[in-house]
């Protein structure tokens, strides 16, 4: 007794101290908040010494950092005087800018062709067709042309490419805007669709911005007239409101004073801090509107004291339950979703605390309100009645409620036969952004938006290599999902036509001897660019490239291009190979979400339950807490299956964050229903109060993280309203899981650890 | 004191008046002119350097000779082994498209190439097929831009613009200035510019050798990609003032032996 009234003494003796230290706190992280920057690129999500991207590193090494950006230019018939014109200016534009280091389109394309014995290195379009009769042999001479057809002009002439290489010397900013400003400069009726990293990495920063800037008012609002339904009472509301800013402002302010940079993952730390902060602030106030109202003649001095006395325990325990749930974000693979399980935990921790002090010391200043109750003496609430009745219908048919979950648990999770998880990050952006868009035409018409490197070493001009190139190219064709295949090989095989009479065994061949390559080499370079060739190989020829074009819907797509490669290269050292490029990184960091799925997964059960084992001092307590959760997890990834919701780098968040916030409700149902037991009270009756007191408050606080994280549908990326979507089904779970589940299960069982005082 | 500010500015005005009438195009043609060879025969290495300190090293004879309206040249390859007797052989006419034969002796075979892009490598270095051809001086507008020291040389430095696109695209840059001694002629460096006015690349001329006829040949040629770090050196080891081949040698068929 004396301790609790010196806990209770010391919010209220040090009450200044504790509001200066909370607004001092507050402060200094908002200087920080001026550091923050932005980090869009989500190669650099992944930690660096991942294979993949070491791979892709050593090949960039050798034949530059370059970076794709695809130009897709659409019309009725892109040879069109107007609209070939159209494309010939814009490349034209991009081929004069040094910040582009190659440029490929109809316009730079080469012809190798024989004619009367003649080896004639062209551009594909040397003038631009006037006649229909001209665009017609144009057409013909396309068609025969592997370096173009379908690379550079898609079959039905419907569409036209414009490969442009960024070479990575300006920013993605600047870049862009040079892009739009080329575009804009070259106006046309033409559809013009922009893909590649650069664009995609440039728009995500402007949508990360802007979703700061968007979400951030709009979640705050939505909070304050949450609080305000559930309160209708100013201060009731302002106390929690205050805690949700405050923690918003250091948990943010944190990531610049790390070193961190905010990534597209972090547009869910705001989130999370709204639908959180408020979670301790509000039992406060829900248990000094219940004192107010039943105890009308208890001081506010006395309301606080025993706010304290009852709410500190279970509030405490709650907080680091759900911070143990977010920290299983550190054992994920992706780095700002470590970065957002330290900043996060840091965050709830700081809420907690300011929650347990700041509010009650707040509090003792504050003049009472009228009783939270109608003049007939009934309750405001609209939740109330709703606890009731869920309270009798659990105590009168336990069995019957225990035997829907297990049915309702089995077809929801049925659905995870159908769980994918994402191949790639082009569900960042909206299917109808144009970033997508071009990715369905280069899909559709190209070949194919993924681009792999393979780099092969040894003497490149020997034939043995040549002919092992040209192997797989023809066993990686035979794949439905590879749209081309290109390496030095290909060329050498267009110089062989070229040189060589059609009735030759030399012709479309790979030569017999190594001089012969490097002579047919040696005159392309002199007949045409060298850069076609230096594309392929190394300054030495003793590494090439080969590229493979494909598309690909699932991990196993791209698996079976690497099967493939491995297939025909098999064990023989000589042909050696290293695969790198986006598609590789992406699969790798889809395989690590799956794998940190799992570990976050077993990292938060086995806290957990060994949390709730500690605080009920029993196991059974730490196994049927986790229940809820195992069964909202489940449920929600099976629902994904059925609704086919991919895991993406967003999705893959889910489970730390569920369990965190859904632990919560179950702490709180126990802790109630024990001291409902302990008051003497049987089962059902301890179940039924239980439900009409703290019910009301779990609920509250429970809609109130579901309204918190449903701000994030105003996000601009539908990964995230794939998200809110997902953790406000798996926190409605938890919740009639701690509602329902939780005490018709302890009606049935009666476990021990329950009645233990 | 006053009077003789006057006459130094006046003396300042007439110097700036001589400077004014050089004619900028009279000074590239002087250049031109001081270092036309015709026929010659020479031996040359071609270093090429990638900007990460490797080097590709080629070596090639050349033969050339003036016959009535068409000058012709033997390129033939030394080193390296694999492409070694690779030879090509270009007509370069004054008023009709170039023709171009190549020996491959992996194949045996001549063959005739066309390519009409001057503004392409040669031989794969960072020259280009118009660096090694004489420039038409119609084809640009000339201008003084200053005066400069080079290497202690006092030099004119001109600019020539390309006249139209069409000028640009086939020798492959949009202006380029030339720093050319004021007593010599003897042009030492070249900066090339691409239509944004961004440097492309950055030659110098050095190792000038006076021939028996009173013209000059350089020895000695760096150039300098700006903007990807490569290099390409061109040397010449070996220089004869006129060729005694006879025509009957520049011919598809006599580049098989």
């Amino acid at each position: 007794m004396i301790r609790k009234i010196k806990t209770n003494l010391f919010t209220i003796r040090y009450r200044w101290l504790i509001i200066g230290v909370t607004i001092l706190a507050v402060l200094i992280s908002a200087l920080w908040l001026f550091k923050l920057k932005i980090n869009s690129d989500l190669e650099s999500y992944m930690p660096e010494d991942m294979p993949a991207r070491q791979q892709s590193k050593i090949i960039n090494e050798v034949f530059g950092y370059e970076e794709p950006l695809l130009i897709v230019i659409e019309n009725e018939d892109v040879l069109e005087e107007n609209t070939l014109s159209r494309i010939e200016r814009i490349a034209d534009d991009f081929a004069n800018d040094s910040r582009f280091s190659n440029v490929f389109s109809l316009f730079h394309a080469k012809n190798i062709r024989s004619e009367d014995g003649v080896m004639i290195v062209d551009p594909v379009i040397s003038r631009i067709p006037q006649t229909e009769n001209e665009r017609d042999s144009l057409k013909n001479e396309i068609r025969s042309n592997k370096l173009v057809y379908g690379l550079v002009v898609s079959e039905d002439f419907k569409n036209a490419l414009i490969i442009l290489s960024s070479n990575k010397t300006a920013k993605d900013a600047e870049l862009m805007s040079f892009v739009n400003q080329v575009l804009e400069n070259n106006p046309g009726p033409e559809e013009v669709y922009v893909t590649g990293q650069p664009y995609l990495r440039d728009d995500a920063e402007k949508k990360i911005a802007q979703d700061l800037f968007v979400i951030l008012p709009i979640g705050l609002l939505l909070m304050f007239l949450m609080l305000w339904f559930s309160f209708k009472e100013l201060k009731a509301v302002l106390l929690p409101f205050s805690v949700v800013v405050f923690s918003i402002i250091v948990c943010i302010g944190l990531i610049p004073l790390l070193g961190w940079e905010l990534g597209l993952i972090g547009v869910l730390i705001p989130i999370m801090m709204i639908a959180i902060a408020n979670n301790y602030g509000v039992y406060f106030i829900a248990r000094y509107q219940d004192l107010n109202a039943n105890q009308p003649q208890l001081s506010m001095y006395k309301i606080v004291d025993h706010s304290v006395k009852y709410l500190t325990k279970p509030v405490l325990f709650c907080g680091l339950t759900t911070i143990v749930g977010v920290l299983g974000l550190v054992t994920h693979i992706l780095l700002p979703a470590q970065q957002m399980g330290v900043v996060t935990s840091i965050g709830i921790g700081f809420a907690l605390i300011v929650s347990l002090f700041f509010i009650p010391s707040v509090m003792s200043f504050m003049k009472k309100g009228k009783p939270f109750k109608k003049e007939n003496g009934e309750s405001k609430d609209f939740f109330l009645p709703l606890t009731k009745g869920v309270g009798n219908l659990v105590t009168k048919h336990p069995k019957w409620v225990f035997g829907i979950f297990i049915t309702l648990f089995i077809i929801c999770t049925s659905g995870l036969f159908y769980f994918k998880v994402a191949p790639d990050w082009n569900g960042v952006m909206p299917d109808d952004h144009p970033f997508n868009k071009g990715i369905q035409v280069v899909d559709k018409d190209f070949g194919g938006s993924k681009m792999l490197n393979v780099m092969f070493e040894g003497d490149v001009k020997e034939p043995k290599l040549m002919n092992k190139l040209i192997e797989c190219e023809e066993g990686l064709k035979e794949l439905p999902n590879v749209g081309s295949v290109a390496s030095l090989a290909t060329i050498v095989k267009e110089i062989s036509k070229a040189l060589n009479d059609s009735n030759s065994v030399y012709f479309d061949q790979i030569p017999d001897n190594r001089e012969a390559i490097a002579q047919y080499l040696e005159l392309y370079t002199m007949s045409s660019d060298p850069e076609d060739v230096e594309r392929f190989v190394d300054f030495d020829y003793t590494k090439t490239l080969m590229t493979v074009q494909f598309t690909a819907k699932s991990i196993s797509d791209v698996e079976d291009v690497i099967k493939k490669l491995d297939e025909i290269t098999g064990e023989d050292a000589e042909f050696h190979y290293v695969a790198g490029g986006y598609p590789l990184v992406e699969i790798a960091m889809s395989q690590s979400i799956l794998t940190g799925q799992y570990y976050s997964l077993l990292f938060a059960f086995v806290a957990i339950i060994i949390l709730l084992s500690i605080i009920f001092r029993s196991l059974v307590a730490g196994l049927i807490g986790s229940l809820p959760l195992a069964f909202a997890v489940f449920c929600t990834f099976g629902l994904m299956g059925w609704l086919g919701m991919e895991l993406n780098i967003v999705t893959a968040l889910l489970s730390s964050i569920s369990i965190g916030l859904g632990v919560d409700f179950t702490i709180h149902v126990f802790w109630r229903i024990k001291w409902e037991l302990a008051a003497g009270n049987n089962y059902v009756d301890s179940i039924k109060n239980t439900l009409t007191t703290i019910g009301r408050g779990i609920t509250i606080n429970a809609f109130s993280v579901m309204v918190g994280f449903a701000v994030a549908f105003t996000s601009a990326f539908p990964i995230i309203h794939s998200f809110a979507f997902l953790i406000i089904i798996s926190l409605f779970l938890c919740l009639i899981c701690a509602l329902v589940f939780i005490p018709a299960f302890a009606l049935i069982l009666k476990p021990k650890f329950l009645e233990r005082k | 004191m006053k009077q003789i500010i006057v006459i130094f500015s006046v003396m300042l005005l007439i110097a700036n008046f001589q400077v004014s009438a050089q004619d900028a195009r009279e000074i590239s043609k002087k250049a031109m002119d001081a270092i036309e060879v015709t026929d010659m025969e020479m031996i040359s290495t071609i270093n090429i350097h990638d900007g990460k300190g490797n080097v590709r090293v080629r070596q090639i004879s050349t033969a050339s000779r003036r016959f009535s309206d068409c000058s012709k040249m033997i390129i033939k390859f030394l080193a390296p082994a694999d492409v070694k007797g690779t030879t090509l052989l270009v007509y370069d006419y004054e008023d009709q498209e170039d023709s171009q034969w190549i020996y491959m002796p992996a194949l045996r075979k001549v063959r005739r190439i066309v390519s009409t892009e001057k503004s392409k490598n040669f031989m794969g270095s960072e020259f280009t097929n118009a660096d090694m051809s004489k420039p038409n001086l119609n084809d640009y507008n000339y201008k003084l831009l200053k005066e400069d020291t080079f290497n202690d040389k006092k030099c004119w430095v001109i600019e020539a613009k390309a006249k139209d696109d069409k000028v640009r695209q086939e020798n492959g840059f949009a202006k380029r200035v030339s720093y050319i001694d004021k007593e010599t002629s003897f042009c030492y460096k070249i900066e090339y510019y691409d239509a944004s006015d961004n440097q492309q690349r950055k030659q110098l001329i050095s190792d000038y050798r006076k021939q028996s006829n009173g013209k000059n040949f350089a020895h000695k040629m760096v150039m300098q990609n700006v903007q990807n770090g490569r290099k390409s050196e061109m040397i010449v080891d070996k220089f004869q003032l006129g060729s005694k081949l006879p025509e009957a040698t520049f011919s598809p068929s006599a580049i098989e032996n």
